[in-house]
């Protein structure tokens, strides 16, 4: 676990310190080059994968809720003062730039950890299809379930969660 | 909302969205009559449902936007050109890693100049991670290595760490590959000098755990210098217990991979890392760069120094970086006198200082001569036809020149390739071996028969063709796989 979550975190910072800012990184692409990084080419067998996956998501979802955490705390004002593009548009735009319909991480990880309480494997399948970008087949197949009952998941998952975000 | 409320819940939902949307709120109604609350819970679902969209269907993105807990260390400890530092000058940013910001300083007191690593505060705070790091700083000092960046101090100044470290003029690796994968010979060429000097470390029990082509330098004269020996990945680690403070560690219900979870961190990583340095540096791409690895036919040679220190299990790489030296050193000869496409001029003068008569020779001596006898015995050929006569000698003529067109001319193209963009040889011989084999077959079948068919109205004639023939079938089915062997490793089979 720690080792995938460090590799992880080490293919994302590359990426970040590669790319100019303001770019998208799939999460499943860098869950992918983790993988292949850590296991090597040739063991990849799809129920190998699957398990990964599944760790590797959910270190991908404490990424983003550290990033997430980190840019509040910076926002507040912790952090040295820094003149940004943002702060010379007007407000909307500014508002605008920074979440175009973008899914709040941090309220997410929160519904998704009272979801998990309620039912377990509704805020698995959520962690693996949003965090680890996987399908509903692949998602199945690591949790050991079948397509059609983890799309019946991922429905009911997906109304609760708009509406705990609404 | 209790567990056992939600298994009521669900049935509710999933049956009402079963139903045509218009209905939907009827149905509930009916299906749950006597428990308002459950009956409202389930209805405000239904609504949701009904304005998802497209509401996480996209997976989670990670964006390069600062700030963030990856750059926003660093920047509390901002040194302006012209400022001291303890003992230290700041002349320069040198650039940014993974490690903080480096400086180009000068040393006061020495009047030397050196790469100063200004070290994340979190470093500094945690006293059980700066022992740590004074401990693998202290290692790495020790390594005395033309082919390994000196570390010389590692500073405290008003609580921040700095390492001062020995400033060496050059480019990175990555710098280099940017501009193209380096042709096979450098490869080997460089690989040899970043295991000699890991070779040197490991002997001295220091790993360095984040070989990459940003901490290697290539400095003027060719050489290669390997910077941030044993600290690297302590001050990345650093920043890793950072973020990770904080962050809710759990482990999945189920099990993963024991290769993933329990793999102790040895030189054996090192190991990996020049794996993933070789291929990169051949192809001028990660080999993970996409899921797929490029299958890129690289020399077999290099491919299976690679594919060992790549292995999965870190028992089957190289049990020693002397093994891999000598694996490296093996490999290299067989590139002895083949120039490399990036640095050779089109007329070198490499081959002259290697050993004239290596496999490798031998295999375009090969091309060359059954190159020229293909096109002279087309010759012969032409009498067969004109004794033969008719059709059949016409198409055997016109069979011996397709042949003697198809084998010959890619035999001469192999040669070429060979002598002047060796980088590429492995791509043409992949592609051109399978129709010089068939055009040899029917070159050699087309002698014979005309041998045979000529038979006692000329019989010198079909000897010669008959015995040309032989000795073709001979030598491609037999003498050449054996150069090809000796050549590249591999062999037609």
């Amino acid at each position: 676990m720690p080792l995938v979550y460090e590799e992880l975190r080490r293919v994302a910072a590359r990426y970040i310190n590669r790319e100019r800012p303001g770019q998208t990184l799939q999460a499943t692409a860098l869950v992918n080059e983790a993988f292949v990084r850590l296991v090597g080419e040739r063991a990849r067998g799809f129920e190998n994968r699957a398990h990964f996956v599944a760790i590797a998501a959910l270190s991908m979802r404490q990424i983003l809720v550290q990033r997430a955490r980190a840019r509040r705390a910076a926002k507040r004002g912790g952090a040295a003062p820094r003149v940004s593009l943002d702060e010379t548009m007007p407000p909307a735009e500014a508002q605008r730039r920074e979440a175009p319909d973008a899914v709040d991480v941090l309220a997410l990880d929160e519904a998704l950890t009272r979801l998990a309480s309620l039912d377990a494997d509704l805020a698995k399948v959520v962690e693996l299809r949003y965090f680890g970008g996987l399908t509903i087949e692949e998602t199945a197949e690591a949790m050991r379930s079948s397509p059609a009952t983890v799309k019946r998941h991922w429905t009911m998952a997906r109304a609760w969660l708009k509406r705990e975000l609404a | 909302m209790n567990p056992e409320r939600w298994e009521r819940l669900k049935p509710l939902f999933h049956g009402a969205i079963e139903q045509p949307p218009g209905t939907r709120a009827a149905w509930l109604r009916g299906a749950c009559p006597d428990d308002e609350p459950l009956r409202q819970e389930a209805q405000a679902l239904i609504d949701a449902h009904e304005t998802v969209g497209d509401f996480l269907e996209e997976p989670a993105t990670l964006d390069t936007q600062p700030p963030d807990l990856d750059t926003a260390p660093f920047e509390a400890v901002p040194l302006e050109v012209g400022q001291h530092v303890g003992p230290y000058l700041i002349r320069g940013e040198l650039g940014r890693g993974g490690m903080g910001i480096v400086y180009l300083a000068e040393d006061v007191r020495l009047g030397r100049t050196v790469a100063l690593k200004a070290l994340a505060p979190g470093v500094a705070n945690d006293p059980q991670r700066r022992e740590r790091l004074r401990r693998e700083a202290r290692a790495a000092a020790a390594l005395s290595h033309p082919g390994i960046a000196v570390v010389y101090a590692l500073e405290e100044i008003d609580g921040n760490l700095f390492i001062a470290a020995e400033h060496v003029k050059g480019r990175t690796l990555r710098a280099e590959l940017d501009q193209g994968p380096l042709g096979v010979r450098r490869t080997l060429d460089t690989a040899l000098d970043i295991v000699r000097a890991l070779s040197a470390a490991h002997d001295a029990r220091v790993v360095h755990r984040d070989l990459k082509p940003e901490n290697i330098l290539l400095t003027g004269d060719g050489h290669v210098k390997i910077l941030d020996f044993g600290i690297a990945h302590v001050a990345d680690e650093a920043l890793t217990q950072l973020t990770r403070a904080g962050a809710v560690l759990g482990t999945p219900a189920y099990m993963a991979p024991e290769q993933i979870v329990g793999i102790d961190v040895d030189f054996r990583v090192d190991i990996y890392a020049v794996g993933v340095l070789l291929l990169e540096m051949a192809t001028g791409a990660h080999p993970f760069a996409s899921t797929e690895r490029a299958s890129a036919a690289l020399p077999p040679a290099l491919q299976a120094v690679a594919d060992r220190c790549l292995a999965k299990n870190p028992r089957d790489r190289y049990a020693s970086t002397r093994d891999l030296l000598a694996a490296l050193e093996d490999a290299r000869r067989t590139f002895e006198g083949v120039p490399d496409r990036r640095t050779a001029p089109v007329f070198h003068a490499a081959s002259r200082s290697a050993p004239l008569l290596t496999p490798r020779w031998w295999w375009e001596f090969h091309q060359g001569m059954a190159a020229l006898v293909y096109w002279i015995m087309l010759v012969p050929m032409w009498n067969a036809r004109g004794l033969i006569g008719g059709l059949p000698g016409r198409t055997l003529f016109i069979m011996a020149l397709a042949s003697v067109i198809v084998s010959a001319n890619l035999r001469l193209h192999l040669w070429f390739t060979s002598r002047f963009y060796a980088g590429e040889l492995p791509w043409v011989r992949a592609r051109a071996t399978r129709w010089v084999t068939a055009a040899d077959w029917v070159f050699a079948l087309t002698l014979v028969l005309g041998g045979l068919l000529v038979g006692d109205a000329r019989s010198a004639l079909a000897v010669l063709l008959i015995a040309i023939g032989i000795g073709a079938a001979l030598a491609f089915l037999v003498i050449e796989p054996v150069t090809e062997r000796a050549a590249f490793g591999d062999g037609r089979s």
